[in-house]
């Protein structure tokens, strides 16, 4: 395989003709502006375009992705990302919209923005929506700040975060992010959030609690009405982090369950592609009590004629140049167009349908870290395996000979070697027979020749990537040989 | 119903193979009170063929930079995208592939990240990038984040001609803590304020950021900003538009410690002001305080070159509170987009285009001069963008719409002090006969 570096290939003085000079005599910049402001070599590479195509295309082979490889990634809702949504996020009309024009001249897109929150607005419940999220973090960020400010400007100053044991990694870093200090409660027996440490930790002090719901067990917080009467009574506030919302579409809502902020992954729930790690959206969403401190500026409607809002009495400020990821926006939009109410529904039910198929089928053979009814996703544990000598990451590196890709491992945190496993509805009962024949499979091997698991993969580009050595000796970025 | 592959039989199986009868089974540990007794308020799912119709009819409501003659830029320019770069981009196994936690079904995603903090360092000048953030102004807020946990302390110096949005989302990033911002002044020919700068600076100071090109499209004296502030032991963060970088002195010569801004200039569309992405290049010693996601080259079992996410001590998914930022998901694909987009172009190809860019933008800066009842604000070492003032601004560009031409951006909304000022941009997709056009129209328009 070629294995050079796109800086390793071209010949200078090759070049591509893209546009045009312009029709004066141009100058060299030295020729206006100093000497010293100037570089003096721009050690770029000199390629012609079908080099470049060629080993962007080489590149791209490499890779497992969603349209040719089953992804069952926890937490992640790595559903079928639609061809249409594609299409219609790519019209002139929308990407050639600088973000200065005359709102007058933007009133599609914003009217675009606007249908779309109102469609949100009535699958959870929330009173209003921010776009300005880039993704679940961000989202996070805002609903935070959002809650630092609301306590400020009641006066109260509280200092606490709690989050379950169970939390996503995002959660807590969110958390400190805005300056709280972060308390851990713990899980109880069932995987769900241990109602009596909860009612010790909860007090005047308590800004608010993070959660999922289903959390990251897959299982849905029953207690969740009695969680949020606890915080609620002390003056906290509920944040849903809403990257597990996919089951919950069209059976009930955040609001229902107490929450009064909350986030939506639109590159896990709206089916927006994850184009290896971003760009996603998030969309943040309040109750009415907290629309007064949405970040700057909010997408309204006066007159028939739509505009940005600056005027937010309490905003907490901005959190982005500009106005969002404004394209994946759109293909959400067309998403949920193209679903309909029944079709949310469907989405949630199958969801939830495909990952019990999955538990009920692995649960002879891998544990189950809860034995309870999963909504959207499963999490067993490989600890059985690994008193075998075969490590969850082990498993997860043979499914990749089967052209899977691996589960979510080792997480949530509370698993021993967790596999957290999200079919999501969009994969076929053959794909999910396929994957539970694999897996049953790989526990056989693991009996058969355990060597043959701890070595894989075997048939990806590279054996087992080493990557206690690319921490110890960094190597971030190529050096061009003098 | 679209999207789901399972048929009523199917799951009828599948509920069998569960041993429930029916799906609302599978919903019993929900309380009842939760559930709601009704549908959703929303309309029934409609075909591929009536959205594509209903979505484009939305687009078609809007101005496309296509249809008009635009000096906009302000932080997001209309450069030119050649027809191969969304081809690749947009290959599906680009597109729908996930983060590469799986270093061994992820090499090219790796290793085009990997070329792309290559691309960062070399336009910069700086020995480490990380894998892309957000945007601009998050990546400015993690910038300066990032230098005050490294000097351990509570109080930033901004320049006020930083993209006033990046300022304010600085401001709403520090809020959580009692960090301090002042913003430094900048003088009549607008750059920041040397003398103010200097008495300004205390032992508290612990970084001091400032923009070249800055918000007025002008070039600052990078080395005499960081060598001020160095003596006295601050950080310098620099903001800057990575296209200028063909041209102009990279930031790592400039004795900047981290340099961050937009990477919007480099393969993407204006798009509304987003998706683009933010980088964050800074010197090696640095490095464990570095936000995000990192590719590095190592190994695998074989001793094969191989490339891997590394440091992820320092990410959220391990370190939790303790991380260096709460980021998880960033702009891969776009800052892979990057790569691509300075492949294609090649090193002639840049600079060709950022030298077009200045030409034209001089050309327009000359014509305008020349203009009476124009006054150019300041100097004329710039990138591709300049302040003007003329009266009744605002007029002036209403009525230039009229004839399709976008003058640039209105100043006077975010500095009140320049209520007659225009920033207007010129990318290399501008021809001498639209910037013609524009003067002629703006001579017609002030008689």
């Amino acid at each position: 395989m070629d294995k050079k570096l796109i800086f390793e290939k071209g010949s200078e003085g090759r070049k591509n003709s893209y546009v045009k000079k312009p029709s004066f005599d141009i100058v060299e910049p030295n020729q206006i502006i100093p000497e010293k402001f100037l570089r003096q070599d721009l050690p770029l590479p000199s390629l012609g375009e079908f080099e470049v195509v060629r080993h962007y295309t080489n590149l791209a082979n490499l890779n497992f992705s969603l349209d040719a490889n089953f992804y069952p990634l926890g937490s992640c809702t790595m559903k079928y990302n639609p061809k249409v949504n594609e299409e219609l996020a790519s019209l002139d009309g929308f990407i050639k919209l600088h973000p200065y024009q005359r709102e007058d001249t933007i009133q599609g897109a914003l009217e675009l923005i606007y249908s779309l929150e109102d469609i949100l607005c009535e699958i959870t419940g929330m009173k209003k929506f921010t776009f300005q999220a880039s993704s679940g973090a961000q989202g996070e960020f805002i609903g935070m700040a959002i809650i630092k400010k609301y306590h400020d400007s009641k006066g109260s100053r509280r200092s606490k975060v709690i989050v379950p044991d169970s939390s996503h990694g995002t959660n807590p870093a969110t958390a400190a992010l805005c300056g709280y200090d972060v308390v851990v409660v713990d899980s109880n027996d069932k995987g769900l959030v241990d109602l009596d440490k909860l009612a010790k930790l909860v007090d005047d002090d308590t800004a608010a609690i993070m959660l999922t719901n289903p959390n990251t067990l897959g299982l849905f917080e029953e207690n969740i009405c009695q969680i949020s009467e606890l915080i609620h009574k002390k003056g906290g506030l509920l944040y849903y982090d809403g990257a597990n919302f996919n089951p919950l579409l069209g059976i009930t809502n955040p609001v229902l369950m107490g929450f009064d902020v909350m986030h939506l992954n639109f590159h896990k729930t709206f089916s927006t592609p994850h184009g290896c790690g971003g760009p996603g959206a998030g969309a943040v969403g309040v109750v009415p009590e907290l629309v007064d401190f949405l970040p700057i500026p909010v997408v309204a409607k006066k007159n028939n004629k739509f505009y940005f809002d600056y005027k937010i009495k309490h905003t907490i400020g901005r959190v982005r140049s500009f106005y969002g990821n404004f394209s994946v926006l759109i293909k959400a939009y067309v998403y949920l167009l193209m679903l309909g109410k029944e079709g949310l529904l469907r989405v949630a039910q199958n969801s939830v349908i495909n990952a019990n198929y999955i538990k009920e089928k692995l649960k002879g053979h891998y544990s189950l870290a809860y034995n309870s009814r999963c909504m959207h996703e499963v999490v067993f544990s490989c600890d059985k395996q690994k008193e075998k000598g075969v490590s969850a990451l082990d498993i997860s590196k043979r499914l990749l000979d089967y052209k899977i890709h691996p589960p979510t491992m080792y997480f949530p945190l509370i698993v021993k070697e967790a596999l957290m496993v999200e079919p999501t509805e969009t994969e076929s009962k053959d794909t999910l027979d396929y994957f539970i024949k694999v897996m049953i499979e790989i526990d056989k091997e693991i009996n058969q020749n355990p060597d043959k698991l701890k070595n894989s993969p075997h048939t990806m580009p590279v054996k087992r990537v080493n990557e206690v050595a690319a921490a110890r000796f960094p190597n971030l970025k190529y050096t061009y040989e003098k | 119903m679209p999207y789901v592959l399972n048929t009523k039989k199917e799951i009828k199986e599948l509920l069998r193979e569960i041993g429930v009868n029916s799906v609302d089974e599978l919903y019993e540990q929900l309380p009842a009170r939760l559930k709601f007794g009704a549908p959703l308020d929303l309309p029934h799912g409609f075909s591929e063929h009536q959205v594509r119709k209903r979505v484009k009819a939305l687009s078609n409501k809007n101005v496309s930079l296509e249809e008009v003659n635009s000096f906009l830029g302000a932080g997001c320019y209309d450069h030119y995208i050649p027809s191969a770069f969304s081809f690749l981009l947009n290959q599906s196994q680009f597109l729908t592939a996930y983060t590469s936690y799986q270093a061994e079904s992820s090499q090219g995603i790796l290793q085009a990240i990997y070329e792309y903090q290559s691309y960062i360092c070399f336009l910069t000048g700086t020995d480490i990038s990380n894998a892309s953030l957000f945007d601009g102004a998050s990546s400015f807020a993690e910038a300066v984040l990032m230098s005050l946990r490294i000097k351990r302390k509570k109080k930033v110096i901004v320049s006020e001609a930083i993209h006033p949005e990046y300022r304010e989302t600085l401001k709403t990033y520090l809020s959580g803590f009692d960090f301090d911002i002042k913003e430094a002044t900048c003088n009549k020919e607008g750059f920041v304020d040397q003398e103010w700068l200097n008495k300004n600076i205390d032992e508290e100071v612990g970084c001091f950021a400032f923009s070249s090109p800055n918000f007025f499209g002008l070039i600052e004296d990078g080395v005499k900003l960081s060598s001020l502030v160095k003596e006295k032991g601050v950080l310098t963060v620099m903001v800057t538009n990575p296209f200028s970088l063909a041209i102009f002195k990279d930031p790592a010569a400039l004795g900047v410690d981290i340099v961050c801004g937009d990477g919007q200039v480099l393969g993407g569309n204006v798009s509304l002001g987003g998706p683009s992405f933010g980088f964050l290049a800074a010197k090696e010693r640095y490095l464990r305080q570095m936000p995000g996601r990192i590719v590095g080259k190592t190994i695998d079992l074989l001793g094969t070159v191989a490339y891997c996410l590394t440091l992820q001590t320092r990410e959220q998914h391990i370190r939790r509170e303790k991380a260096t930022s709460n980021i998880c998901s960033n702009q891969a694909l776009n800052a892979i987009g990057a790569a691509i987009y300075l492949s294609l172009l090649g090193k002639e190809g840049f600079r060709d285009m950022a030298l077009y860019s200045f030409n034209l933008a001089q050309y327009l800066y000359q014509r305008l001069g020349e203009i009476k009842g124009v006054n150019l604000k300041y100097g004329n070492r710039v990138f591709n963008e300049f302040v003007w003032e003329v009266k009744d601004a605002k007029e002036l560009i209403n009525k230039l719409y009229k004839k399709k031409i976008i003058a640039g951006l209105y100043l006077g909304d975010k500095y009140p002090r320049m209520d007659n000022c225009i920033l207007s941009c010129c990318t290399e997709k501008k021809s001498k006969e639209d910037i013609d056009d524009f003067i002629e129209e703006i001579k017609e328009n002030m008689d």
